[in-house]
């Protein structure tokens, strides 16, 4: 009967220390009872095989040892939600959009794509996951602890105990626009307009009596296309503040300025735009330095605006998306 | 319905009255093998990685005695019913009588609605 013994002694290791050998005798006792039963049954011994059979029905050592141990868990049924919802905002917003910036480096910089694949495509690649798998670690492991230490500190804060149903969020509808977002949205595009209008309708930008930016001539393209923008969505929250719930063509529009809006500031960053600056009693070369290095880093932060780009992209799409599945409210 | 759903409501139900039908065999004093054998004959199969656990916790809980004793040349633990016991396994059956009955008013309420 040396598989019994060797399933024992298995079962043995995973059991809470005190009560081991008083578990493993009586554990003992009721296989050697089937056994017996077994063979009292047949009129002859158990082959090897059959008592491995028997064995193997009771299940493997690991779970049948848990079920003598006392419930545990790091983190515990009530926090285990709360946990997984920071997890998911932490990805959406700290490693996803760090994984979009490197593939937008990569892409985009050539300084930057030859500065890691020095030594070949690999090795990029193996750094980039060191780095990312690196960070993503540290993060979720901090995350973990902390959840874990708040599961252990549950009894004597009585987080679950101190609440109260007035303190709970307001019912929120997601097809409203609050009315104070378009209000400032009017705002802002109605000054950006004037502003654009009034200060930079050329390629010569006075800044005060002290400041004057000279601007490559392709700035007039620019100009036409954000001030075309700013009236666009102008327009557009005007009519939000009339009619405050996204409907399939608000959104439509929305996605259609935004889409624009995005691919003008891309273009924008990669459009060398600063001809010059001249500051009085700056000399024209440090000021020629100081406009270079503003365009290198637009050029640079290139890759970060298409990443941004394509979020605000991704949102306006969901929102549509969203409009789809649901229905439209009733008060549109 | 999926059969694993199903055998889950149904492990879920047998799971409470177990507690209920261990205290009440154990009135009898015995170990763990034949109490499993009582409780199979009834239509209660238990398997051994529920039933040991469930007897130490209610052993812990004081509604169980236990003891080592030798028969048939093997060293046995047998289970008995505490005095403890006996007024939880009262009380849980006035309980599961009570549950009982009032399934069964729902039942013959809403066979009456139908009717």
């Amino acid at each position: 009967m040396e598989l019994i013994e060797r399933y024992l002694q298995a079962v043995k290791f995973w059991l809470p220390r005190r009560q081991r050998n008083d578990i493993i005798a009586e554990l003992s006792a009721d296989i050697y009872a089937q056994i017996e039963e077994r063979e009292a049954e047949l009129g002859r011994k158990l082959a090897e095989p059959e008592v491995e059979a028997l064995l193997k029905q009771r299940g493997h050592p690991l779970l049948v040892a848990n079920r003598f141990q006392p419930q545990g868990y790091l983190i515990g049924p009530g926090f285990f939600p709360v946990y997984c919802f920071v997890l998911k905002i932490v990805a959406l917003c700290y490693l996803i959009p760090w994984l979009l910036v490197w593939i937008g480096l990569m892409t985009f910089s050539p300084v930057y794509r030859a500065e890691q694949t020095h030594s070949s495509w690999f090795a990029a690649l193996g750094s980039m996951w060191a780095s990312f798998f690196g960070t993503a670690f540290v993060v979720v492991g901090m995350l973990t602890i902390g959840f874990a230490i708040l599961e252990r500190m549950q009894d004597r804060i009585h987080f679950f105990d101190r609440w109260s149903p007035s303190k709970l969020p307001l019912v929120r509808d997601p097809h409203l626009i609050p009315r104070a977002s378009s209000s400032v949205e009017l705002a802002v595009n109605l000054l950006f307009f004037a502003w654009l209008a009034v200060y930079c309708h050329s390629t010569e930008v006075l800044i005060g009596s002290t400041v004057r930016i000279s601007l490559d001539s392709v700035w007039l393209w620019f100009f036409s296309g954000y001030l075309l923008l700013a009236l666009g969505n102008a327009v557009l929250a005007a009519n939000k503040l009339m009619h405050p719930f996204w409907t399939k063509r608000q959104a439509a529009w929305r996605l259609l300025t935004d889409a624009a809006g995005a691919v003008l500031f891309c273009l924008l960053m990669k459009a060398n735009i600063l001809a010059g600056i001249a500051i009085s009693g700056v000399p024209p070369e440090k000021t020629l330095t100081i406009a270079h290095a503003i365009n290198h880093w637009m050029d640079t932060l290139f890759p970060a605006s298409i990443a941004v780009g394509l979020v605000i992209l991704a949102v306006n799409i969901y929102r549509i998306l969203r409009l789809q599945s649901e229905p439209e409210p009733l008060s549109a | 319905m999926n059969p694993e759903s199903f055998e889950n409501l149904r492990l879920e139900l047998r799971r409470g009255c177990l507690v209920l039908a261990v205290l009440a065999a154990l009135r009898r004093e015995q170990y763990g093998y034949t109490l499993r054998k009582t409780l199979a004959e009834h239509g209660l199969e238990i398997d051994e990685g529920t039933l040991y656990p469930l007897l130490r916790r209610l052993e812990s809980q004081g509604l169980l005695s236990s003891e080592w004793r030798e028969e048939e040349k093997r060293k046995k633990r047998f289970y008995l019913l505490s005095s403890e016991g006996a007024i939880v396994l009262d009380q849980l059956l006035a309980e599961w009588r009570s549950i009982d009955s009032s399934i069964h008013q729902v039942l013959k309420e809403q066979a009456h609605g139908t009717d």
